[in-house]
């Protein structure tokens, strides 16, 4: 029994070896951290990687958990890594069948905010990327209705990112009742 | 409860007969059947189901008939955190609340903001709607906010107007 385990876990996942056999170009790093396979994917084929782990009959990934981003400006080594990306978009996958999970981390540049959508590929993207774009301004390409979730619609600013004043900018003194009443 | 209001002329009467004014007699039904309407919206109103409920029980004090909607209430526990996208909402039910209403914050978040001196959270209602009585505390227990229910009776039959109303002399 103790044996066996021992082998599982020398062994390569399956998830890293189908990436490698398919999309080696996509893949910038990879890593694994307790028992969830973390890659590293670049921007332009991120929506072809997710459409595999989701639709390839033996990952099976089909439960999206959560989309949200990280904002590195504050963490030197990680923006030297990728080629001084500000903001890691993070997608996590669970696959029922495999019982296992994976994280898809996507460097997205200050100055190139945009990422396409994968609301065609999950329903319930549809919410979680209006809140990181809420809170971090990524633009999500292809996105039905992509506007505020958390923070009223006239709020200015993403407030999550690390540039963000914790007490604000003033915005609890000096909101508008009238015209959030209309 | 206590009819202290009450003027008797018991030699006169033979005691059945009581002399009162209005006024008094208002305020006494008012002070004794306050309708709360509760505006939980964080840790704060768990202890306030607390109060509520049998353990606690503040129906002995005659507030127990909690109602959901604003246009039958003149009690308003703002319990919990505020945000600015939410004062609008409670403004507006405030503002639904007929007259006389009187108001208690309860907590840390919603007298001052609390811990969450953050951008998204309004320090202090009573910024935005008047406020008669707060609760210190996070949270407050919920004898805490007897007490304050209490303080609203003693404020309504010592015949003072409540904070949102204007004295018209
Ligand atoms: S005062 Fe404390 S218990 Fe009450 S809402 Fe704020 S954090 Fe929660």
């Amino acid at each position: 029994m103790n044996e066996e385990k021992e082998v599982e876990e020398q062994s390569k996942p399956l998830v890293l070896e189908k990436l490698e056999e398919h999309y080696a170009d996509a893949l910038l790093a990879q890593d694994e951290t307790r028992g969830t396979v973390v890659i590293v994917v670049r921007k332009e084929q991120v929506y072809a990687v997710l459409e595999y782990l989701k639709t390839d009959s033996e990952l099976a990934y089909t439960f999206l958990v959560d989309v949200t981003a990280v904002d590195n400006s504050q963490m030197e080594s990680e923006l030297m890594q990728f080629d001084y990306a500000r903001f890691m978009v993070v997608y996590q996958l669970y696959s029922f069948q495999g019982q296992c999970r994976v994280r898809v981390r996507v460097p997205v540049h200050e100055n190139d905010l945009n990422i396409p959508s994968v609301t065609a590929l999950w329903k319930g993207a549809n919410w979680l990327e209006r809140e990181t774009y809420d809170m971090f301004g990524i633009n999500f390409e292809g996105h039905p209705d992509l506007s505020r979730i958390l923070m009223p619609d006239d709020f200015e600013g993403h407030p999550l990112r690390k540039d963000y004043p914790l007490r604000g900018r003033g915005e609890r003194e000096r909101f508008n009742f009238d015209k959030q009443n209309a | 409860m206590g009819l202290d209001f009450v003027g008797q002329d018991a030699d006169q009467t033979d005691g059945n007969i009581i002399t009162t004014t209005i006024d008094k007699v208002v305020n006494w039904g008012r002070k004794n059947s306050l309708w709360p309407m509760p505006f939980g919206t964080a840790c704060c109103a768990i202890e306030m189901m607390a109060t509520l409920a049998s353990k606690f029980d503040l129906s002995r004090f005659g507030s127990e008939a909690i109602r959901f909607s604003p246009r039958q209430s003149d009690l308003l526990i703002v319990s919990g955190r505020i945000s600015i996208k939410m004062m609008p909402v409670l403004k507006r039910i405030y503002d639904q609340m007929p007259d006389p209403k009187w108001v208690i914050s309860m907590g840390a978040c919603a007298s001052c903001g609390g811990v969450f001196d953050t951008y998204t959270l309004i320090q202090g209602v009573d910024q935005f709607i008047p406020v008669d009585v707060y609760i210190p505390g996070c949270p407050p227990r919920p004898e805490d906010l007897i007490d304050a229910v209490l303080q609203v009776q003693q404020k309504i039959s010592s015949g003072a107007s409540p904070k949102g109303v204007e004295i018209v002399v």
